[in-house]
């Protein structure tokens, strides 16, 4: 008889535990700094053991990931696309593997890069945990997003996040290119040290451009329609 | 003796199918308002219970009279009778001395005409087949409630009445021009439900959600909301106490229209005087319309509540007003309207079931829908409560919660819903698409048995 009473015409909704992936993932991202720090400092005991923090970390967002994509059935009929659900989580995903690179990088060998390179390479990471951390704001309004049917002020302060965010993007790789130009011009710099600078930039900078596209893919969510 | 027990038999039925539909659909309409705290759990009781009776009473009889006269073809079924006694509409004396039954006067049914109207075999199986229909959609209601599947009673009360035409004299009986009609109204029901819940939706979007200033929009938007539920009660309702012949539209419209705008008026003051010295924080702006909407909500649950009842008492009272009207000898092809009191019966029926058991199924639901804010869920009712009232007026039996289930859709399309699990929507309409069949067999066989006893 009543319909309601028996059965829920509502599923899960997947956008709160999207926004706890993209906590997780923040999580990762935010260790990047205490291991840069202990990169310059030589301090080789405590990135080992950031590193196994990170990696610790980025399972359980892959955990969360999971779980997402199994609440996730063809079947539910969602205000966003499901391919832009899943686009999101994969992009997000890479973040965390950015992040996990970039220390399981650092504990490759001992690093002593000269004190001039210093500043750019803090500058880089600094600039890095930036966008993550914008990206984490735009993302824990998801869930607030959903509720307002992604209309209204709400989804214009996200959209003008998300500019923000591939402004900081922008200016991520021309500090990369900065360190680059920098690195390569020091003639007696040990060439091994050199690929390990650039390793540890590349992740950086994958982590910079995966989060422009998790932004991109959340203003492709709102303005649908 | 038969028509006494024959009576007797299908009051109770009625009542019960009356009171299955006060118990479990009743709740459709006042859950969301109990879940979201608007009404407490007695209010909604009580606000359900006068506006499901108003709405059986003052609208319902359009779709009894649907059920009892339009779906059964009277004159193959006449010719199907083997033993013709003369024919009661065609005896000018007998009409004439039994005026007393058009006007809805109870009498002891055991009385002499009456028991004469069971000797003729055409008012026999007009009795025994709404009788039997009754029992068969009473006894579908209960086969799918014990496998847990959602069902509604409209289908299950047209498809018996099919059922047991069928059985009584070839598929010729049924009326399948009306039929059609009938099953295009279950088909257009929900879509026109979608689309006007999906326009209300997106016009609260536009011009409130999405505006810059979302809490001053509010105050323009919710008295605007009250008054046009006031104006469709009103009207549905003056409509049918007027009752001046042809021009009974044009006087209540404007008089209808008034009362809309004075209640939005008196809304708005309201509102006005209790927000002057609200003060809230920026990021708070959205809670506040949500919950100013909340304001809302009782009423449009007793527009959906009224809407409700006229359409659903029919599936009660349509097959009972039936034995009724053929069994005491009531004239075969009349156009007298469903007795008052019948109706009055059936809301009385529908109250019981909600005051004894719908209130249970209220709070259930009302616990379990936290999707459904108050302007999702403003947009949905409305929309399904206009659509079924509609109907109802139109005389076409049409089931609430298919309506519901499709204005939801229609929120779902304006993005209002964070994932609607598609495989219940298709089991419920999968369920009804059974119900038909499986309830016009069981009228069938019903009919085949009671038929034995005669």
């Amino acid at each position: 008889m009543s319909m309601l009473d028996r059965v829920s015409i509502f599923g899960r909704s997947p956008f709160g535990p999207l926004a706890e992936h993209a906590r997780k993932v923040h999580e990762c991202v935010s260790m990047i700094p205490p291991v840069a720090e202990a990169i310059l400092a030589g301090d080789t005991e405590k990135i080992s053991h950031l590193q196994h923090e990170i990696s610790k970390t980025e399972y359980e967002a892959d955990l969360l990931k999971d779980q997402v994509r199994q609440n996730l059935p063809k079947r539910y009929f969602l205000p966003v696309r499901r391919e832009e659900v899943a686009g999101f989580l994969s992009e997000m995903d890479k973040i965390a593997d950015a992040a996990e690179d970039f220390a399981v990088t650092a504990t490759l060998r001992k690093l002593d890069l000269p004190e001039e390179l210093h500043r750019e390479f803090l500058d880089l990471v600094a600039k890095v945990l930036q966008v993550s951390e914008s990206l984490l704001s735009v993302a824990e309004h998801l869930a607030e997003l959903q509720k307002e049917c992604f209309v209204g002020a709400e989804a214009d302060d996200v959209l003008a996040k998300i500019q923000q965010i591939c402004h900081m993007e922008w200016e991520s790789d021309k500090l990369n290119r900065r360190i680059a130009r920098h690195a390569y011009g020091m003639l007696d710099l040990d060439p091994v040290k050199l690929m390990l600078l650039e390793r540890l930039c590349r992740a950086l900078s994958r982590l910079a451009d995966h989060a422009e596209n998790v932004g991109k893919n959340l203003r492709l969510m709102i303005t649908r329609k | 003796m038969l028509t006494t027990f024959v009576l007797i038999a299908a009051i109770v039925i009625g009542l019960y199918m009356a009171w299955n539909i006060g118990a479990n659909d009743v709740a459709n309409a006042m859950g969301t308002s109990v879940g979201s705290g608007a009404l407490t759990l007695k209010q909604a009781v009580i606000l359900a219970g006068i506006f499901e009776f108003s709405g059986a009473f003052f609208v319902g009889g359009h779709v009894a009279e649907t059920i009892r006269k339009g779906i059964v073809d009277i004159d193959v079924l006449r010719a199907s009778s083997p033993i013709r006694e003369p024919a009661p509409a065609t005896a000018p004396g007998r009409s004439s001395s039994r005026p007393a039954e058009e006007s809805g006067e109870v009498r002891p049914p055991a009385t002499r005409p009456a028991a004469w109207a069971l000797r003729d075999p055409l008012r026999v199986k007009l009795v025994m087949g709404m009788l039997a229909a009754l029992l068969a959609a009473a006894l579908w209601l209960n086969v799918a409630t014990f496998f847990g599947q959602p069902v509604s009673t409209t289908h299950a009360i047209v498809g018996a009445v099919v059922g047991f035409a069928v059985m009584a004299a070839g598929l010729d009986t049924v009326v399948w021009s009306k039929m059609g009609k009938i099953a295009a109204s279950w088909v257009v029901s929900p879509v026109v439900g979608a689309t006007l819940a999906f326009a209300i939706y997106r016009l609260i979007q536009r011009h409130v959600l999405r505006h810059r200033h979302p809490v001053f929009m509010a105050k323009r938007a919710i008295p605007l909301c009250f008054g046009s539920v006031a104006c469709i009660l009103g009207l549905s309702i003056l409509y049918k106490v007027l009752h001046v012949g042809r021009g009974t539209f044009y006087i209540a419209l404007p008089l209808a229209m008034v009362f809309g705008m004075a209640v939005g008026l008196v809304a708005r003051a309201v509102l006005l005087r209790r927000t002057a010295a609200l003060r809230y924080r920026r990021k708070d702006r959205y809670t506040v319309v949500e919950k100013w909407f909340g304001r809302i909500q009782p009423i449009t649950a007793c527009y959906m509540a009224f809407a409700h009842g006229a359409n659903d008492v029919a599936n009660a009272i349509g097959p009972l007003a039936g034995v009724f009207h053929f069994a005491r000898g009531g004239e075969i092809g009349s156009k007298a309207p469903v007795p008052l009191w019948l109706l009055a019966m059936g809301g009385v029926g529908i109250v019981v079931g909600l005051a004894t058991y719908g209130y249970k199924v209220m709070r259930a639901i009302g616990k379990r829908i936290t999707e459904i804010t108050p302007t999702r869920g403003f947009a949905a009712e409305f929309g399904t409560a206009s659509t079924v009232l509609v109907c109802s007026l139109m005389g076409l039996p049409i089931s609430t919660t298919l309506v519901l289930v499709g204005a939801v859709m229609g929120v779902g399309l304006a993005r209002g819903f964070a994932a609607i699990d598609m495989k219940v929507i298709r089991r419920i309409f999968a369920s009804w698409l059974i119900t038909i069949p499986a309830s016009a067999i069981f009228a069938a066989v019903l009919y085949k048995i009671l038929m034995s006893f005669v």
